[in-house]
This record gives C-alpha cells, structure tokens and sequence, in this order.
C-alpha cells in the first residue's frame, strides 16, 4: 500500500520534471524562433544603402534610414543630457540621505511606480507638456519636435537611472564612507570622490541599460517626434527616429519599405545584444575582482 | 553634524595649519555639503513632480470628459467621433415622414471606455493563462535543474536580453509571422474542427443589425484579431514573468528545500513547497506581466485589429485602452474627442499604477534577495 503511494509520487514527481524543462524548452525555442527569424529576416534585407541614404521618395526604391538613425542618436544624446544627471542625483539621495526617511522611501517608491507607466502615457503627457503649449506659443497648428521627443524619453529614462544608481551606490561598503569621513573629507567630497567613483563601472551599465530600454521605445515618440523623412538636425521641428520609421514602413502597403523595417529591426536588435553582452561582461568583471579582493 | 567633526578632524590631523585656514576649508565643506544636498534633493524633488504632472495633466486635459460623461464612460461602449444624422423612427420602426420629407435627428458625438477596457482586459487575461504557467515551469528549471547543467548563467542571459527587445520588434513579429499563420492554418483548423459543435457557433458567427434585420454572418478571420494580440503579449511577458520569478525562487533559503527533502518529498513535492513559500512573490510576477500587458502598446496596434467592438469570440478584431491612444489620438480633433481619449489614459495609468504598486509590495516586500 505505502510503496503504491510511493510510487505514485515518484511517478507524479517525474512527470512534472518533464514537464518544467518541457515549459524552459518551450519559452527558449520559442523566443529564439522569434528573435532569430527577425535576425533571418533582415539580415537579408541590410545593405551598405540602409546607413548611407535618406529616404527618396520613391516607394520602388526607398533609399535608406540614415536620417533615423542619425535622428535616434541625437534623441537619445538629448534624453541622456537631462535624464542622466537627475537620474543619477535623485539616485543618490535615494542611496546617500535615505536617513530623511520621511521622504526617502515614499521618492523611491514612487520611482519604481514611475518605472511602470505605460510608455504610450508617457507619449501623451509628452504632447500636452511640450506639444500643445509650443504650439500655442508659436502659434502654429502643431510643433511637433525633437525636444518633445527627447523630454519623453528623458521621463522614462530618470526613474530607471535613479534606481540603478541607488541599488548601486548601497553595494559600495560602508567602511569606504567612514574612511573618507575620518580622514576629514566633507560630505560632498565623500560622495564625489569616494562613494561614486567606486560605483563609477556598474552606474555606467545601469545607464547603458536604460539607454538601450529607450532606443526601442516608439510609443512616446508618436505624438512627440512625430518621426520625419528628412534628414534634420533640428531638433524644434518634426524629428526622425528609428522606431518611428521602422513602424510607419512596417504598417505601410510597400514591399521595398518592409524590407528597410526589417533591416531597422535588425540593426536595433544587434545594438541591444551587444549593450547586453557588454554588461554581463561588465557586471562578470566586477563580480570575479570583489571576489578576489575579499 | 558630519561635517563639524570632519573639518575638526581635518585640523587635527594638519597640526601646521592655522586655524583661519581650518575655518575657511570648514565653511568650503559647508557650502559643498549644502550644494550637494540642493542638488539632490531637487533631482529627487524633480521625480515626484514627474508622478505629480502625469496625474495633473491627463486630469485637467480629460476634465471636459469627465465632467460630461462621469464614470458611466467606464460603462458605456458608444464610440461616435462624428455627428451622426438619421432618420427618426416610430414605434413601430417605420421612418416618419412630414410633408413628403424624411424627418432626421442628429445624435450628438457620444464616447465610452468599454469596448476598450474589454479589450484590455481579456487579451491581458488570455496572455496571463498562457504565459504564467509556463513561465512558472521554467522559472523552477533555471532555479533547481539548470544549474547542475551548467545552464543557468546562459539562460538567464538569453531571458534577459529577450525581455529586452522592444515591442515594436515583437509587433512586426506578430503582423508578418503569427498572423498569416493563424489566418491560414491555425484559424481553419479550429473553425473544421468546432464549428459543429453545439453551443461555440458565437466562435464563429456574429448577429449584426442590418436594414432593421438581425443577421447572422460570418466573422472574417483574419489573423489580426484578439487571439493574435493575446499570444503576442503572451510572448512579450514571457520573459520578464520568468525572469522575476525566478529571483523569488531563487530566495527561497535553502533550508526550506532541504527540510522537505529530508522530510522524504520528491522533487515535485519540494518544488510545490518552493512555490507555496514564495506565493506572494510570484503573485508580485504576475501583477508586473500583467502590467506590461495592459500598458503594451505598439505590439498590440499592429495586431490586434484595432476594432471598436466587444466581441466574445477571439477571432474577431478588437482593441485594447493603449492601441485606440495609438490609433486616434494623433487624428482627434481638440474638444470632446481628444479629451476622452485623454480619458482613456487616464484610466489606463491608475490601472497600470495599481498593479504596479500591488507588484512592488509583494515581490519587494518579501523576497527581495538584497535584503536591507
């Protein structure tokens, strides 16, 4: 009787092994069909024109997206101008002076409810923040614009770099704090010199990571940027970016336009991979030296 | 506090320096304190503004929506951009006539959130029923199997950079790849295979009004519609669902796993405790994938179908709060039309702050590895 139920369990025990490495399978294979036919896809579609040309005009012929990604590097040149230094200063109070608890905890919750607004929300404050008053102001229909985009963009970036620059700041001991106080250093000149160079590497990755999350968004650009075939480096006028681009060919009726959208989506996901490989390498590096140092 | 006893320290540790040099050096340190202290508290100032205008700002801008529709917009599935002009019936459905001409009223532009609050939620739900468990499965492998193959450092770098792949990628995904492929043979093959079978007709047919008549026609399958959209978030959560869950499990102490083994559990027993012992967590995971799937937004426009409508069946079009933002909002003129698509955002947000929120609390709550 007792082996009968031993054996039933073993053989549920089993059956369920099989069935969670079925399950890691699944995910694995299917996400791998997903990114690897993209890959496929538009590896095939890539040539020397897509980073050398600007759209022509010519559905049979569309030319490049040189001006999206040229348009995407300014946005995102522009979204880390703002959104780096605040982030990184919010994430500092949040590590450094989480003694003003009254205002510590409820600032970090908030940015991590920040983190989880829907991109497309973020769009929309965006047009009424940047969009409508410019417009009001200049007194033109619409002023869609570069800055509009980037200041969107800068939204999602600060609550991601502020949090990663605390988790970070808290890995640095303690003891390198109460050194450079005992030595007499303010503590200005502690957190400068001491607190934050010491993170200086994992900070940067955090930052390379919401950058990376951004160069994909195309939600809060649509009623931003609003996207552009031209190649302009004016940012106060209707601003070109990748994501944008790639949508508009991808949902448009052309052949020749898809194939750009699938190169776009190609070169967007090699740039992640490699700012993800970057830093696992990274985060490896720091982990095996703070080993070693133990 | 800090900053008296280091430029006193600072003194004493330079016994050669005068004391006007110690004051000038202490009130440079006071001074620097105090500018790193504006600067931030103003960056952090600056992100509870963020929250503060986001909530600010939709408000206002829905306000001429609000106070026209109230919450009965949270209700109502009406969605009339336009005036719309038509002629008047009697009770018994003929047109009234006066003085040889049709009579006509005009039906004011009208707006409701249900259509879209349906969508959402049931191509959330649908991707929840599909992801979760496998998500689940394959959290327990990366924790308890994978690392005695060696596996669970390139698998885990694999989910992560598959959670961070852009919608748009999973999007274009979708509309060249998935919704051909529904449309010519998953779609038919369901449709042979249940369309004779009694009481599921509504998988397939829908009643429309037409000339006064009800009729019963077919639905179109497309490939774009509320099951696309559905597996394409289904896929788009996978990996942080995963991801996330996997960190709770991992935070199980060890001891709990081996006090059940020891116990005499199987393996599927012990992992049965795992997941009891971080249920909240879990629930936090889901919470998060249920999130990303309500905010989603490009995925979903290119797939969905992007269809006003409530329809029970999945292979019909819909549309989800985040997609008719997409769709319209750049086309709505100002006034009644744009504010309630403002409307929409705005119930949107609360909704994805709420899970968010929930999320937070429970896999922070509890099984945060970095424990403070």
């Amino acid at each position: 009787m007792a082996s009968a139920r031993f054996e039933t369990r073993r053989l549920t025990s089993d059956a369920m092994f099989v069935v969670c490495t079925a399950c890691a399978i699944v995910i694995v294979t299917l996400l791998l069909l997903v990114s690897g036919y993209l890959v496929w896809i538009g590896a095939g579609a890539i040539n020397l024109s897509f980073f050398r040309d600007i759209p022509t005009g010519d559905v049979a012929n569309p030319g490049g997206m040189r001006h999206a990604i040229e348009g995407t590097v300014i946005l995102l040149a522009l979204a880390a101008a703002v959104g780096v230094p605040l982030g990184v200063a919010a994430g500092v109070y949040l590590s450094e002076y989480r003694h003003e608890w009254l205002f510590a905890g409820p600032l970090r919750f908030i940015a991590d409810v920040l983190t989880g607004v829907p991109s497309i929300v973020v769009g929309i404050l965006g047009y009424e923040l940047f969009v409508v008053p410019v417009a009001r102001w200049t007194s033109n229909s619409v002023s869609f614009s570069g800055y509009a985009g980037a200041a969107a963009l800068a939204f999602i970036m600060i609550p991601i770099v502020a949090r990663t620059t605390e988790e970070m700041l808290r890995l640095v001991p303690r003891t390198y704090r109460e050194g450079s106080l005992a030595l007499g250093a303010s503590k200005a000149q502690t957190v400068l010199r001491v607190v934050l160079p010491s993170a200086f590497g994992s900070i940067s990755t955090g930052i390379m990571l919401a950058l990376a999350r951004v160069a994909g968004e195309t939600a809060p650009l649509l009623f931003t940027a609003l996207g552009s075939r031209l190649l302009t480096r004016d940012p106060s006028e209707p601003f070109p970016s990748l994501t944008l681009q790639i949508y508009t060919y991808a949902t448009g009726p052309y052949p020749e336009q898809k194939k750009l959208a699938w190169a776009g989506i190609l070169v967007l996901l090699a740039i992640l991979f490699v700012v993800n490989l970057l830093i696992r390498l990274v985060a490896a590096r720091h982990a095996s030296t703070r080993l070693g140092k133990s | 506090m800090t900053t008296d006893v280091s430029a006193i320290s600072a003194a004493a540790l330079s016994p050669n320096a005068s004391s006007g040099d110690a004051r000038s050096q202490h009130r440079s340190f006071r001074l620097g304190d105090a500018l790193l202290g504006l600067v931030c508290r103003g960056s952090a100032a600056i992100i509870a503004l963020m929250l503060g205008a986001l909530v600010l700002v939709l408000l206002t801008s829905a306000m001429p929506a609000i106070k026209q529709f109230g919450l009965g917009f949270l209700v109502s599935s009406e969605w009339r951009v336009n005036e719309l002009e038509r002629p008047v019936k009697d009770a018994a459905g003929h047109v009234v006539m006066e003085e040889g001409e049709v009579v006509m009223e005009t039906i004011k532009p009208a707006f409701g959130a249900l259509p879209v609050i349906y969508g959402t939620a049931v191509s959330s739900l649908i991707a929840l029923v599909v992801a979760v468990p496998l998500s689940l499965g394959a959290a327990l492998f990366l924790v308890r199997v994978a690392p005695t193959l060696r596996l669970a450092g390139p698998l885990s770098f694999l989910i992560e950079f598959l959670a961070a792949i852009p919608s748009l990628a999973y999007g274009i995904w979708g509309l060249f790849v998935l919704a051909p492929f529904l449309q010519s043979r998953v779609g038919p093959a369901i449709q042979a295979t249940l369309e004779n079978v009694p009481g599921l007709r509504w998988l397939f047919y829908e009643t429309v009004t037409i000339a006064g008549k009800a009729v019963e026609r077919p639905i179109p399958i497309t490939g774009r519609d509320m099951l696309c959209g559905s597996l394409v978030l289904a896929i788009m959560i996978l990996p942080i669902v995963t991801s996330v869950s996997r960190d709770v499990l991992k935070a199980v102490p060890r001891t709990q796993i081996e006090g059940t083994l020891a116990l005499g559990a199987t393996w599927w027993q012990s992992c049965v405790a795992m997941l009891r012992y971080g249920r909240s967590g879990l629930f936090g995971a889901v919470m998060l994938g249920l999130a990303r799937a309500a905010g989603e937004t490009m995925a979903i426009t290119m797939v969905i179908g992007n269809n006003n409508q409530i329809n029970p069946s999945p292979f019909a079009p819909a549309q989800t709060m985040a997609s008719l933002l997409a769709n319209e909002f750049a086309e709505a003129s100002e006034g009644l039309h744009q504010a309630s698509l403002l409307y929409v955002a705005l119930v949107l947000l609360v909704m994805s702050l709420l899970f968010n929120i929930i999320a937070r609390r429970l896999v922070v709550g509890r099984a945060s590895p970095a424990g403070h």
